[in-house]
């Protein structure tokens, strides 16, 4: 993706998920796609709006750790998020919220991290499509409103 | 038929009594009445159509192909609130949670009174009411099938003395997949696009799928028609073909953001200014908690159940539980803290509270270089603050009557609550509009409402605009406010009234019975059709 290297990438991925115990850990090659996929099916702004929030984390992170973020190491990137994210200023948290909207989403809704939680969408599927739902109702004709529907 | 835009291989005219613009609460019960009334009926739908093979239980992939801008819509205040909208066949219907309300019996006293709608009785909607529940199937959701967090939240409701029991919905032998909102795999939530759609075509009516309406045309004070642009399926770009309707009546049936987008595009019907003021959104909030024992989402009925205890005072608690990928970013928290929690998450309940009687409100607008693309303004004000707050406040006191050990809140300085102090603390604390964190909203209304005074309203109780004969508009947008509960079946049953007035007047052959239209058969330029 234009603007964020491979490796920028594998961090702001791990920073946000960390490492579910149990579960695979975050994949740049899977993701990232999605994630570009994600943000050009939404409001125009939205592609600028995750990379000026990727500037201004970068910004934040020398205010308030003194280094960029990618110079941050894996504990303090973590805890600079969670810092944004507590914020009571909505802008710093703001910052945090837009970038893990599409990162949390390409990595919870891989089929290898959604199964074990219990969310297996392909078995739900295959059960659903065994069901039959009849539909045997038609509303009462317009010209008698208070006759009963049904039949 | 339905139509879609890639079997339209050349510009289209057609001629038909009623052109309605959306096909959702509003428009799918409109076309359905209107077509069985021997009417001519044409639906054009932004969305795309699906059908039950199309919903596959994946969350962003939905979003992505059924709501407008991948459901990442939002309002411009403080705070910014995501609000989802529905684009496909069925409107928001197809995508929403299946809770079928009737509306809160005050409102209707006070849209009679303070709007001048004396027309509208409640014998009259109830009548109304008791047609739809037959015809969509409307039961109380099953116990049996709604899954354990639904029946843990009503557990603890029930310890706390409060008023609180299942929702009605209108789903036919659900087994609960926890999929609502993302379209029902098992052909169980009787929505829009597999009731009055179906029984729309039935009767003869066509629906242009990914077709924009994009102008309304009238001549001397009246709307003849529609033009509109076919969209790229794929893209969402238009094709480069256009559809131009000629009708004896037009119905704007786009949604309480998109209706009144259209009207202002063109400076129509705003001789009272109104259009797209008055927006309501129903702010929601929630609250996870964290148990002992596997709940199992999202299996079960995502919102299976409700606390009414203060609808009196404008909070409705309605539940909701989501797959992992929305999940997460319901819990403000990254990296190791996020995911020691969400691997956690069987054992996670979520609950939603709304503020379902709100003195905020908002305003639709046409800020121009968006594309083809309104922009919502909406601020909560101190009121609202404190009634989110209390719903949260409330919601977290029932989980832990439920037995859960943690509490996850959305405001910030208050994230996760242990126990009675911490819930304490949050309910002396002075919550900002700013602290709220992730805040959304389901239900936009109000921005071309009703009533009986020109100056103060857009449509007549007959859901006509004053402006334009001809021109109604029936969805969301209509209703003078919020009617204290889910509005889907308070919309369908406003359609179903204006469909009665259309189909008076054109069966008066009023206006004009077809003297500029020409009749379907005449034109030239049919579709492939599938
Ligand atoms: C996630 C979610 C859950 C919900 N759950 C519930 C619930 O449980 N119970 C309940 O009562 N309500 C629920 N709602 C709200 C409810 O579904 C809506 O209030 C209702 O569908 C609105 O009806 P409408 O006719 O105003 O608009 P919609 O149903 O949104 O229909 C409008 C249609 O018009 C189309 N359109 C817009 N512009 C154009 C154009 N220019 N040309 C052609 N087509 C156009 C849109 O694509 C859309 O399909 C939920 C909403 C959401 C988002």
């Amino acid at each position: 993706m234009k603007g964020l290297t491979r490796q920028q990438w594998e961090e702001l991925l791990t920073a946000f998920t960390g490492i579910p115990e149990g579960l695979p850990p975050p994949d740049a090659e899977e993701q990232v796609p999605f994630i570009e996929e994600y943000l050009r099916a939404g409001a125009p702004e939205l592609p600028g709006a995750f990379h000026a929030s990727y500037l201004l984390l970068n910004v934040l992170s020398l205010l308030m750790k003194g280094r960029p973020f990618s110079r941050l190491d894996p504990g303090h990137r973590e805890d600079l998020l969670n810092r944004l994210l507590s914020s009571r200023n909505p802008l710093p948290r703001g910052v945090a919220t837009i970038l893990a909207l599409p990162v949390l989403t390409s990595y919870y809704r891989r089929p290898e991290v959604a199964s074990p939680l219990g969310f297996d969408s392909r078995a739900l599927k295959e059960e659903a499509a065994l069901r039959v739902v009849s539909r045997d109702r038609s509303l009462p004709p317009r010209d008698d409103p208070a006759e009963e529907a049904g039949g | 038929m339905i139509i879609p835009s890639r079997d339209v291989r050349e510009d289209l005219r057609r001629a038909v009594d009623v052109a309605i613009i959306g096909s959702g609460a509003g428009g799918g019960p409109l076309a359905r009445e209107l077509a069985s009334a021997g009417h001519s009926v044409l639906v054009v739908e932004e969305g795309a159509h699906f059908t039950r093979e199309d919903f596959n239980l994946k969350p962003a992939e939905a979003y992505m192909r059924m709501y407008r801008d991948a459901g990442q819509t939002v309002t411009m205040g403080l705070p910014f609130i995501l609000l989802p909208l529905g684009k496909t066949v069925g409107g928001t219907t197809t995508v929403n949670s299946g809770t079928a309300l009737r509306m809160f019996p005050p409102v209707l006293k006070k849209w009679r009174m303070t709007h001048g709608l004396d027309e509208l009785t409640e014998e009259e909607l109830n009548l109304i009411y008791g047609h739809l529940e037959e015809y969509l199937f409307v039961k109380r959701a099953d116990p049996e099938v709604a899954g354990k967090v639904a029946t843990t939240f009503l557990s603890g409701a029930e310890k706390l003395g409060l008023s609180c029991g299942w929702l009605p919905r209108n789903a036919k032998e659900c087994e609960g997949f926890g999929s609502c909102v993302f379209g029902c795999p098992s052909g169980s939530k009787q929505s829009v696009d597999v009731t009055f759609i179906p029984d729309a075509l039935s009767f003869g009516a066509d629906v242009y799928t990914c077709c924009r309406a994009e102008r309304i045309e009238v001549k001397g004070g009246r709307a003849v028609g529609i033009s509109c642009q076919f969209l790229d399926e794929a893209t969402g770009k238009p094709s480069g073909r256009r559809l131009e309707v000629e009708a004896r009546a037009v119905v704007l049936a786009a949604g309480a953001i998109c209706t009144p987008y259209l009207l202002l595009r063109q400076g129509l019907a705003n001789s009272s200014g109104q259009v797209g003021k008055n927006l309501a959104i129903h702010p929601a909030t929630q609250a996870v908690a964290l148990f002992d024992e596997v709940l199992g989402p999202p299996r079960g009925i995502p919102q299976a159940c409700y606390v009414d205890e203060f609808q009196g005072e404008g909070i409705m608690l309605e539940g909701g539980t989501v797959p992992p990928e929305i999940h997460a970013l319901s819990l403000p928290f990254a990296g190791r803290r996020s995911a020691e929690l969400m691997v956690k998450y069987p054992n996670m309940g979520m609950f939603g509270g709304m503020v379902s009687e709100s003195a905020s409100c908002g305003a639709v607008k046409d800020t121009g270089r968006r594309g083809y693309r309104p922009t919502i303004f909406y601020l909560l004000r101190g009121e609202d603050v404190a009634k989110a707050k209390a719903a949260v406040v409330l919601m977290a006191e029932i989980w832990f009557a439920a037995g859960a050990h943690r509490v996850f809140t959305t405001i910030a300085g208050h994230y996760e609550l242990t126990g009675a102090r911490d819930l304490r603390r949050l309910e002396r604390s002075r919550v900002r509009v700013s602290d709220f964190y992730g805040m959304s909203a389901y239900h936009p209304l109000g921005t071309c409402r009703m009533g009986g005074d020109p100056q103060w309203s857009v449509v007549k109780h007959t859901c006509e605009t004053w402006d334009v004969e001809g021109l109604y508009i029936c969805d969301g947008s209509v209703l003078p406010s919020s009617p204290g509960v889910n509005p889907q079946l308070t919309i369908m049953a406003m359609a179903m009234r204006c469909a009665g007035f259309i189909d008076e007047r054109l069966s008066a052959g009023k206006p004009g019975a077809g003297e500029n239209a020409p009749r379907p058969e005449d034109v030239a330029g049919e579709p492939q059709g599938d």
